[in-house]
């Protein structure tokens, strides 16, 4: 090793993403936490109702099918959020408690990039669980139906898009929260609060009109796919456009991240 | 020394938190190559002026480069060879020493992952590499730390009281391993409140109080500066005190133990305070320069600068 002239370094493609995404992976607690929230509920809905139909097929109806497909991706959406809450929050504010995000900042590296880095790495695991558990419904929906009408290809593959768009949705909502305020807990906390309880009150009042339709319930809602819309629904019926939804969406996602980064750029430490 | 010779170099530079100056107008030059002291007492600003070298805090006014390159204008450029440690080594716990090298790695140019087994072996971390970093100890982690900044092939290694926490041993260790990285054509600074191991083990020093450097160079020269004193060994200490005390040239002496402490104006006395004794019948078994230390030094200039207050 010797001293040399000053150069730009030249760095390895994606490799802080990769980093990101090991950080969170070797996190035994946040790794089993993720898989028992968002695995966990799909192994548990459709092992009972696979037991309840081999034991009585006259009283329970096949696991699969278009209704439980619906019923299995309404679960995922609720308690696999949390999980990618709790994800988003770890690789937002786990570099700055541990105190490696001091070490990562004096490499020089742009701070931004530091925090760019955690989208694809937590993306890639958050959506890793959530194909697992997508995997389990739509194979279980399309092969185990029985006499019930099996759901679509389409329906399958939107079925999908539509959940992994709510946990990453949700992983990015906990990333930027954390970023800003530098709290794994306090993030958990108040987005918790909000997922289980605040959105769906607010929403249920009436008196607040359109405005309800700035809450991301209301916009996923009316995202999810025709075939299995009734049994995902998680808020009353608001009617909101197509555009209006995704333009919901992607404002929630740009203001968080952006105040994350905001943070993270500017935050002594 | 010209221009462009230090490693680092700021100018005026103040850092305040609220109403309170913590760094005032530091003018700080750091030789290339050389093992430097920042020196002081705790709250003497010292870790504040590293997080500003190193981006983790803004400066409220003055400027600073590191390797040349101005910053935070090329700080990219600027920190791309330079290890630094500030407070103590942070880690991921649940990784492994090797991952969290490879973790910072990954922020670094790609050439880095190379020298992962190389840093390891130096600092005799290789049979640990693969355990986590929470069973570590405490010199365990200071010596990662030191192995993530050779990662960087770095021409200014920053540490910021490096040897907190470590034993003897270590401290022995880290002194030879500062030696070694300058033999390599290396930098490093290192601030600390350790009078006797900033002295040890550095060429240079800055001395700093209240967030002003208030004496700067190389240690040999900053131990030489004051009044010369030499210690003088005789049998009838309280003649020679009189002799010596009326003698051109001596401004203060002093006996403790039976040794006798002059005081000079100038070195250049000592063969005529020879003579004298000599001369009065009183045989010298002992004359010899007393070298300053630089607890002296420090403490000289910290006392005084109570007194102007």
């Amino acid at each position: 090793m010797t001293a040399a002239a000053p150069t730009v370094p030249g760095v390895r493609p994606f490799g802080l993403a990769r980093a990101d995404f090991l950080k969170l992976r070797k996190r035994r607690g946040l790794f089993w936490t993720t898989t028992v929230l968002i695995v966990g509920p799909q192994v548990v809905a459709y092992g009972i109702l696979a037991i309840l139909h081999a034991a009585n097929p006259g009283h329970h109806g096949p696991a699969g099918g278009i209704e439980n497909l619906g019923h299995g991706l309404s679960v995922l959406a609720l308690v696999g959020s949390i999980g990618a809450i709790i994800a988003g929050a770890s690789a937002g504010a786990d570099d700055l408690s541990s105190g490696v995000f001091r070490e990562l900042v004096v490499t020089g590296r742009s701070r931004l990039a530091l925090f760019g880095s955690r989208v694809p790495g937590g993306l890639a695991f958050v959506l890793s669980f959530a194909f697992v558990a997508y995997a389990i419904a739509a194979v279980v929906s399309m092969t185990a139906n029985g006499e019930l009408p099996a759901p679509s290809l389409t329906l399958v593959l939107e079925s999908g898009l539509w959940v992994f768009a709510e946990l990453a949705f949700y992983f990015l909502l906990g990333l930027g929260v954390a970023s800003l305020i530098g709290s794994k807990a306090y993030t958990i906390g108040i987005l918790l609060a909000w997922r289980t309880a605040v959105s769906h009150i607010l929403v249920s009042i009436s008196a607040l009109g359109v405005y309800r339709d700035m809450f991301p319930d209301v916009p996923f809602d009316r995202l999810a796919p025709g075939a299995v819309e009734e049994f995902v629904r998680d808020v009353p019926r608001v009617s909101i456009s197509l555009a209006a939804a995704v333009l919901v969406l992607v404002l929630w996602v740009a203001i968080a991240t952006a105040l994350g980064a905001w943070r993270t750029a500017t935050r002594d430490v | 020394m010209a221009e462009g010779d230090y490693v680092v170099e700021t100018q005026g530079l103040t850092k305040r938190f609220g109403k309170r100056t913590v760094v005032r107008g530091v003018e700080l030059q750091v030789p290339r190559g050389v093992a430097f002291g920042y020196l002081g007492p705790n709250g003497a600003g010292k870790t504040t002026l590293i997080r500003m070298l190193l981006g983790l805090t803004r400066p409220n006014a003055g400027t600073m480069s590191l390797r040349g390159l101005p910053v935070p204008k090329r700080r990219a450029e600027a920190l791309s060879r330079v290890g630094a440690i500030v407070e103590e080594p942070r880690f991921h716990g649940h990784l492994t020493g090797r991952e969290n090298l490879a973790i910072v790695a990954a922020a670094r140019e790609r050439e880095t992952f190379t020298r992962i087994p190389a840093a390891l072996e130096r600092v005799g971390l290789v049979h640990r590499s693969d355990d986590r970093v929470r069973t570590y100890s405490m010199g365990m982690r200071q010596r990662l730390g030191i192995a993530r900044c050779l990662m960087a092939d770095p021409e200014l290694l920053i540490l910021d009281e490096p040897m907190n926490g470590l034993d003897p041993a270590g401290i022995l260790e880290f002194r030879q391993l500062v030696r070694a990285l300058v033999d390599e054509g290396r930098t490093v600074m290192l601030s600390s409140h350790i009078l006797d191991e900033v002295e040890k083990t550095c060429d240079y020093v800055a001395i700093v109080d209240r967030g002003e450097i208030v004496a700067m160079g190389p240690i040999a020269e900053l131990q030489g500066e004051g009044q010369p004193r030499v210690l003088v060994g005789v049998d009838e200490t309280a003649k020679a005190l009189e002799i010596l005390s009326g003698a051109p040239g001596v401004t203060d002496v002093s006996s403790e133990n039976g040794v006798i402490q002059a005081t000079l104006a100038d070195i250049d006395v000592v063969p005529e305070l020879n003579r004298r004794l000599v001369e009065a019948g009183i045989p010298v078994r002992r004359l010899e320069p007393m070298r300053a230390s630089l607890e002296e030094r420090f403490l000289a200039i910290t006392s005084r600068l109570e007194d102007t207050e």
